[in-house]
């Protein structure tokens, strides 16, 4: 059993590497918690209708999408307020929903936290291609989406379609959002997208250095994390952010003291 | 004027931001070998007119037409970095588009970014990102090269460097430029027509003759006209002899 979810959760992080960059370059880090905890919702929708949850997962992660981009258009309310509204209200109908239709605490719990017990095995060639083919558009997007996130304005003279790309990076991580939600929780999917890439900027000196080295930290984070969670039986999304956050912790100790070291000797 | 020469014309564009019409039946045509500096007060309606031109935006009416095949380099006015992005000069020159490493050399070269191009973006100073953002807006060979307000961060030597800088670029390379400035005095002499604009467009014309016109008076105030015709006079002097020397 854990092999084919490891190679499922490799390829997850392969994606969520450079993708957590963006999220952190453009500062998407809340809209990538509101979109995970819209998931519970798109689970919820699934079981009502009767698809699968990733499917149900990425059609509510479009909506939010959509809907938070056409409610920023209208410039009522901040951008975070309309974050917060969305986010927190698809997380509360969507455990409201999923405890009307029958579901046990401890399933919701696992949705939240992350458990293997929930991942079924025929999705997992699935979410394998999903997210090869999501991280093949990346690559064909990365210059654009980079330049975008250099200046919008420029990248928009230049010809860049802003919008379309805007879109389809939230649409992607709504893939890593739909792939993870069983493996990592909907609570910590953030973190996977993050973490991994603000390890990567202590070192990198490019923006696809910083790709690659999130891409290669968030799978380190996933091939250590999840046997050790459940040799150890905790749950697994909080033991691989644990990990990641220790790597992290790791990297940025050892960046200091190279600084640190750099600084002492330019000044002798 | 000869249509065929033109690379960009407005006509009639109106365009209004929160209800209020910032421009106002605005026409204005861009041709080969053109340099306009667009001036007028803060809220004018420059940018949202560069945007128009840029067909960034679409206005309620009126209609822009651009010369087919048009390239056009862009300064925007505002250009912020996040330092979480690590991205050395060299990069973003080449970013997106198909530019050589040598290619980039030259570009770099052509606007004094050399020693720069290692060095990574969100470190710049004010000057030395303008000259980035200037060799990034020349990367496609353009023929247009439209900069909003490219100096208003810098010191007064900075200023003067920079616009020095355009003026060598407009002298070597084949293109049109136009710019939004307020600092008329500095671009007096490789200005050819200015473009004083509050809304609609208040007078245009040669820069003596716009320095005279009471709308730029009565907007500007008599000090600044009094001070553009004294830079007036030797850009005058250095416009006829280049004329004479070329026919």
């Amino acid at each position: 059993m854990i092999t084919p979810v490891l190679i499922t959760a490799a390829t997850l992080a392969l994606l969520a590497g450079p993708l957590g960059c963006f999220v952190v370059w453009r500062r998407m880090a809340y809209f990538g918690d509101g979109l995970a905890h819209s998931a519970l919702l798109g689970v919820a929708i699934s079981l009502l209708i009767g698809i699968s949850n990733q499917l149900g997962m990425i059609l509510i992660a479009i909506a939010f999408a959509v809907a938070l981009i056409w409610l920023r258009t209208q410039r009522l309310l901040a951008t975070d307020t309309l974050l917060g509204i969305l986010a927190h209200a698809a997380l509360s109908l969507g455990i409201v929903s999923m405890a009307l239709l029958g579901m046990e605490d401890a399933e919701v719990h696992d949705y939240l936290l992350g458990s293997l017990d929930s991942v079924s095995p025929d999705m997992l060639p699935i979410l394998v291609l999903g997210s090869g083919l999501s991280l093949g558009l990346l690559m064909r997007l990365w210059p654009g989406l980079l330049l975008m996130t250099t200046s919008e304005e420029l990248a928009h003279a230049e010809g860049v379609p802003v919008r379309v790309y805007e879109f389809l990076l939230m649409l992607l991580m709504g893939v890593v959002v739909a792939g993870a939600v069983q493996l990592v929780g909907a609570l910590l999917i953030t973190s996977l997208l993050i973490i991994p890439a603000s390890t990567a900027r202590l070192f990198a000196k490019s923006p696809e250095a910083m790709g690659v080295g999130g891409s290669l930290i968030a799978c380190l984070s996933m091939v250590i994390g999840l046997p050790v969670a459940e040799q150890m039986a905790v749950p697994i999304g909080p033991a691989i952010v644990s990990f990641s956050v220790a790597l992290f912790l790791v990297a940025l100790s050892t960046k200091l003291l190279i600084d640190w070291a750099k600084a002492k000797r330019a000044a002798a | 004027m000869n249509t065929s020469n033109l690379l960009i014309s407005a006509d009639n564009l109106c365009a209004s931001r929160q209800g209020r019409l910032v421009l106002d039946h605005v026409s204005l045509d861009l041709a080969e070998n053109d340099f306009i500096t667009l001036i007028g007060p803060n809220g004018a309606g420059k940018s949202v007119l560069l945007r128009h031109l840029l067909k960034l935006e679409t206005g309620q009416s009126g209609s822009v037409t651009h010369r087919d095949g048009l390239k056009i380099g862009y300064v925007p006015e505002r250009f912020q970095i996040d330092p979480t992005l690590p991205m050395p000069v060299k990069r973003f020159l080449g970013l997106n588009n198909e530019l050589k490493p040598d290619a980039i050399q030259t570009l770099a070269a052509e606007t004094h970014c050399e020693a720069l191009l290692e060095r990574p973006l969100a470190g710049l100073s004010g000057g030395e990102l303008q000259r980035v953002l200037l060799a990034r807006a020349l990367a496609a060979s353009p023929q247009v090269l439209m900069l909003d307000e490219p100096a208003q961060n810098l010191d007064v030597s900075g200023q003067l460097q920079f616009y020095q800088l355009i003026e060598e670029i407009f002298e070597k390379r084949d293109l049109s430029v136009l710019m939004v400035s307020h600092d008329l005095h500095l671009v007096m002499s490789s200005t050819r027509r200015v473009v004083c604009m509050y809304h609609h467009i208040c007078c245009s014309g040669a820069p003596e003759s716009v320095a005279r016109d009471p709308e730029f008076i009565s907007m500007f105030g008599k000090d600044m006209a009094q001070m553009m015709s004294v830079y007036q006079h030797s850009h005058n002097h250095d416009h006829n002899s280049e004329n004479e020397a070329a026919s």
